[in-house]
């Protein structure tokens, strides 16, 4: 794409800030400032990456991942406020679910371990990740409002607040899976996701490109069930008191 | 031989939740013996229900102690504690599964085998015997799932059970036969109930003593007035 073409995007900008203007939305400032963060961060990143590819130093890669990750914890952290340590577990439970996807592509030679691979790969299973964990707190905050006298009902039976809090969370794992699983059914059908897309524009075969987009999809899929059952396991006591009985 | 109480309370406290005055109640100093049957009175409003709820831990204490056979609230294990002293909420909360898969919550929570002859003979005790044991818990109406939930309750065998208004949604023949269950268990198994009832008719033939909660103190009465119950 030239510069000139890359210029011409902003008229998608102020399109929608004239809408935005039209309908009083207020949205204007915000879209202003949106677009011009996402357009110097990304450009920020291309040039990142591209010293990144040329020296394929490995703690680079591991900066870079390092950056997704706690950003990505941050930001899904914000689902969970009040939650004393939600960040820490956020993070550990990503880093995790990283470290696994990593382990099994390159382990099992899907891709090469070059910073081609691992870092485009690594941001789509981070932002998953982010995702999926944001989804799961929201969930559990709505499952905490819904199902307090059956989890109390269970803890007055002298149940542990695992056993108390489990068909919740069980619930709440669920949910934070189905667009993810949801977003496997329609693929090719509804949409043609990002990364095909962008690969066939830039001139690659797209059947290949359809083999990377599967690798993907299934490799987001089990990254969102690690995500969820992950973060279940390592925040189910903070809705809890030291008493064992719900915060309020 | 001095009898030693299940449960003794020393001055336990709670703040107000909306601070207009210092304290929901406090100085509340309780003792519960084997085979007490208690009603807890008072007009609403007064923290009948939390006052249960915190002796059943479910609630924090904002001051005092709680002494379970002598021993302090901070040693024992929540989960201990609680098939100890258990809590029967109001509104009745059942599982969303069959009858028999509510009556056995308690042996799968704690790994112990299933007693179905005594939930059967419970089930026949509060009117329950004609249900389905296969049937939906939640298709039960509201009078037979405050049931349920107090017949799974009873199968833990806690020594102090906390009845939080359990019969408010039965008609008085269903009333009355959870009401002879009780006293019967109380009797038999040396069970200890503390019920809240705003029914003076019920506060006077189910408590053995009575304990009236009014301006955040908790007094012992021997007989309330009918409208203190209320």
């Amino acid at each position: 794409m030239s510069s000139f073409a890359l210029l011409f995007t902003l008229s998608f900008v102020v399109v929608t800030m004239a809408l935005s203007r039209w309908q009083k939305l207020g949205l204007e400032k915000d879209i202003a400032i949106s677009a011009v963060r996402a357009a110097v961060q990304l450009l920020a990143i291309g040039y990142v990456l591209l010293f990144v590819f040329r020296t394929e130093h490995p703690l680079l890669i591991i900066l870079i991942i390092a950056i997704m990750i706690t950003v990505a914890s941050w930001n899904a952290g914000q689902r969970g406020k009040g939650l004393k340590g939600i960040h820490w577990r956020i993070a550990l439970s990503i880093a995790i679910t990283e470290i696994a996807m990593m382990a099994l592509m390159i382990g099992l030679h899907i891709i090469q371990p070059t910073p081609q691979y691992i870092i485009p790969i690594s941001g789509m299973t981070v932002g998953n990740a982010m995702i999926v964990a944001g989804l799961f707190l929201n969930q559990m905050k709505r499952e905490l409002d819904a199902s307090r006298g059956d989890i109390e009902a269970l803890l007055a039976l002298g149940a542990t607040a695992r056993q108390a809090i489990q068909p919740s969370l069980k619930r709440a794992v669920k949910s934070s899976m189905i667009p993810t699983i949801d977003g496997m059914k329609t693929v090719g059908l509804v949409q043609l996701p990002g990364m095909m897309t962008g690969m066939i524009v830039a001139g690659a075969n797209p059947v290949e490109a359809v083999r990377y987009q599967i690798l993907i999809m299934f490799s987001l899929t089990s990254a969102a069930a690690i995500t969820s059952i992950l973060l279940s396991l390592l925040t189910y006591m903070l809705w809890f008191t030291k008493e064992s009985s719900l915060r309020r | 031989m001095h009898l030693q109480p299940i449960l003794k309370t020393e001055q336990l406290a709670k703040l107000h939740p909306t601070g207009e005055r210092p304290f929901l109640f406090s100085e509340v100093d309780i003792e519960v013996f084997p085979q007490n049957s208690i009603a807890l009175v008072g007009a609403s409003g007064q923290g009948k229900s939390t006052l249960l709820r915190m002796l059943a831990r479910l609630e924090q204490a904002d001051g005092g102690a709680m002494l379970l056979h002598g021993v302090p609230s901070g040693q024992w294990a929540p989960t201990e504690w609680r098939k100890r002293i258990s809590y029967v909420p109001q509104a009745p909360v059942v599982l969303p599964t069959t009858v028999e898969d509510n009556l056995a919550t308690v042996s799968k929570l704690h790994r112990t085998e299933f007693d179905r002859e005594l939930a059967r003979r419970c089930m026949e005790a509060v009117g329950l015997g004609h249900i389905g044991w296969s049937k939906n818990a939640a298709e039960l109406s509201g009078g037979e799932r405050q049931r349920l939930q107090l017949v799974r309750s009873l199968l833990l065998r806690a020594e102090i059970y906390l009845l939080d208004e359990v019969t408010s949604s039965l008609d008085t023949e269903s009333k009355d036969m959870v009401e002879r269950l009780l006293l019967h268990w109380c009797d038999s198994e040396g069970t200890a109930f503390i019920w809240i009832t705003h029914d003076p008719e019920q506060a006077s033939k189910i408590g053995k003593r009575t304990w009236q909660l009014a301006g955040g103190k908790l007094h012992e009465v021997s007989a309330p007035a009918a409208e203190d119950v209320k």
